[in-house]
């Protein structure tokens, strides 16, 4: 608690800042919080839509975002799949690019150098093959400077168990978890949770019991396309992701339902392409929303999401955005919220 | 350093059946656009289609309003929804993207290889040929039909001389591009030295690419690819290149491309 004799005399400094110093007009607080991570607005750029970070400063100011979370990191290098690796959808997009990356090592020495003093908050995504690739890759970034957290992506295939993803088995999401959490003791664990399961809520609690910090979701659900005229999948890899304006209602049930079901702060994403959008996934639940697809079409879209986040704020009277998560106004009846995330 | 613009529409020209010519007003982009780049435009307003489509610049005009020209068919929705764009509306306009054609050293002929919409890319290509002084290119160009030979006056004009072939006849030599490159290839010996610059479908590609390898002649392909983002971070629109011992080798078409020299790609 400040003492009285510290605070400045009324009227004589703006009352609320922005991060980067510049004073704004009667100032929306867009910082939120993550649990252990706080970020300067609620917009953060999903992985594998912004590269390793660089690729946008033509674009963007990267301090004008609350992060980004760079391109999945594997142990080794990989090269991804054989095209044609996306395939346009109604209002979305398939994606099977084969978690194609620089390997953790190139990262660390060529990447995140490159990115120090960015301004904003830098989040690794993390994945493997088996639970000890993850755990090789999360300790190699445990400590990196100017990392701000992990987010594992649970939706790799698990070689040791058939292919099958990480992320829909409840066990083993409790087990990787763990594992990592020990890894990695020093940087705020988000967990990526995969769509491509019967409910997302029991893979949350599990991440939530092996030490999760905060659930981010969703990744992309599976699907496919067909080219009629060849009769062959328009994929080389046959099956993709489904991203985009598409999936947007499902993510959002998603994020609600992880919201009042386990009880960590939501990072939600899922087809966000404008102001309104983020602010109904925040209603959801959400303390942070991550855009992914936005960044392909619209490669200044994340930060012009944060003005207009701060200008709707504005007009409707919210002074701190943070207020909102959680705020949807259930029809009378309906059991309250079990948890307040 | 590519901008993203909102650009007007100044014209917007039908050249026979499905084929565009769309004139756009964005400076940033003319100023430092070169031959073989590429612009994404976005074609329509909501999110469908809901990626950019990427475009062969195909001329920057001269003047200093900083106008470029995109020449296009119609092949799906995002160039069904582009051709209804009005003069006076504005489509988001991001480039120039991607390297360029490398020029041909003085005293070698380019030749240039078009199929069907690939003839695109050429215009810019012999603007910067003339305004480096180099040697005045040969045109071979293909389409399906007579009627699929589009921008020939801009060739004509330019004294720019054409082998053209249609795949039903209707027009110059029947079939395809390759009946025309293959006596010339054979003949190189006896000529001045040349290197080939190719766009068109995968297949005329790939059937150049093989002449071009076979008879030692330098050769440059401007690649077509899906590509849902253009600035190298979805790594969507990759080409296969030849493997090392770890396996096959992938490049962006988008940030490494679209020109590739003929030995650096596999199609």
């Amino acid at each position: 608690m400040r003492r009285r004799a510290d605070r400045a005399p009324r009227g004589t400094v703006p009352r609320v800042r922005a991060a980067a110093g510049r004073p704004r007009k009667r100032g929306v607080d867009l910082s939120v919080d993550l649990g252990p991570l706080r970020l300067k607005n609620p917009i953060v750029a999903a992985s594998g839509t912004f590269g390793y970070g660089t690729d946008f400063l033509p674009y963007l100011d990267l301090r004008d975002l609350g992060g980004f979370v760079t391109k999945g990191l594997s142990l080794l290098p990989r090269r991804g799949n054989a095209p044609p690796r996306t395939c346009e959808t109604p209002s979305g997009m398939l994606n099977a690019i084969g978690l194609a990356n620089v390997g953790v090592e190139a990262f660390l020495s060529e990447k995140l150098p490159a990115l120090r003093d960015c301004g904003t908050a830098i989040i690794a995504n993390v994945f493997g093959e088996t639970q000890e690739e993850y755990v090789a890759v999360a300790r190699r970034l445990n400590g990196a400077p100017g990392l701000a957290a992990l987010e594992l992506n649970l939706s790799c295939p698990n070689t040791e168990k058939g292919g099958l993803a990480f992320g829909v088995s409840p066990p083993v999401v409790r087990q990787v978890v763990a594992a990592v959490r020990r890894a990695a003791p020093d940087l705020p664990l988000i967990v990526k949770l995969t769509p491509n399961i019967t409910d997302v809520a029991v893979a949350g609690s599990a991440a939530r019991e092996g030490g999760a910090d905060v659930l981010s979701l969703v990744n992309t659900f599976l699907g496919m396309a067909i080219d009629l005229e060849t009769r062959r999948p328009v994929l080389d890899n046959v099956v993709g992701g489904l991203s985009g304006p598409a999936i947007k209602p499902l993510a959002l049930y998603m994020v609600h339902r992880v919201y009042r079901e386990v009880g960590l702060p939501v990072l939600g994403m899922g087809g966000i392409s404008c102001a309104e959008d983020a602010l109904e996934f925040m209603l959801a639940g959400s303390a942070a929303v991550q855009v992914g697809t936005l960044n392909f079409f619209d490669p200044t879209g994340s930060v012009r999401l944060v003005r207009e986040i701060e200008a709707w704020c504005r007009s409707a009277g919210v002074r701190a955005v943070r207020d909102l998560t959680g705020t949807l106004r259930l029809p009378a009846g309906r059991p309250p919220a079990p948890c307040s995330g | 350093m590519p901008s993203d613009i909102a650009a007007p529409v100044i014209r917007h020209d039908v050249l026979g059946r499905d084929h565009f010519l769309l004139t756009l007003e964005c400076p940033a982009i003319a100023r430092e656009a070169r031959a073989g780049q590429f612009v994404m435009l976005r074609a329509g307003r909501g999110f469908q289609p809901l990626l950019r489509r990427p475009m062969s610049i195909c001329r920057v005009l001269p003047g200093r309003r900083g106008r470029i020209q995109i020449l296009y068919k119609i092949v799906g929705e995002g160039t069904r929804c582009l051709s209804q764009q009005p003069v006076g509306a504005t489509v988001p306009t991001l480039g120039p993207l991607g390297n360029g054609f490398r020029l041909a050293p003085d005293g070698t002929r380019p030749i240039l290889v078009a199929g069907g919409i690939g003839i695109a890319i050429f215009p810019f290509l012999v603007e910067a040929l003339r305004a480096a002084r180099r040697a005045t290119p040969l045109l071979i160009y293909g389409a399906r039909a007579n009627r699929d030979l589009v921008a020939l006056d801009f060739f004509r004009a330019r004294d720019v001389p054409m082998r053209l072939a249609t795949e039903d006849g209707s027009r110059g030599t029947k079939g395809f591009v390759t009946r025309i490159l293959e006596p010339l290839l054979a003949r190189k010996d006896r000529g001045p030295r040349m290197e080939i610059f190719a766009c068109g479908p995968t297949p005329m590609l790939k059937a150049v690419r093989e002449r071009a390898l076979g008879a030692g002649v330098p050769c440059q392909l401007a690649l077509e690819s899906q590509m849902p983002c253009g600035i190298g971070v979805c790594l969507g629109c990759v080409v296969g290149c030849p493997p090392d011992e770890r396996g096959p080798i992938f490049r962006r078409v988008c940030a490494e491309g679209p020109v590739f020299g003929a030995e650096e790609v596999v199609l």
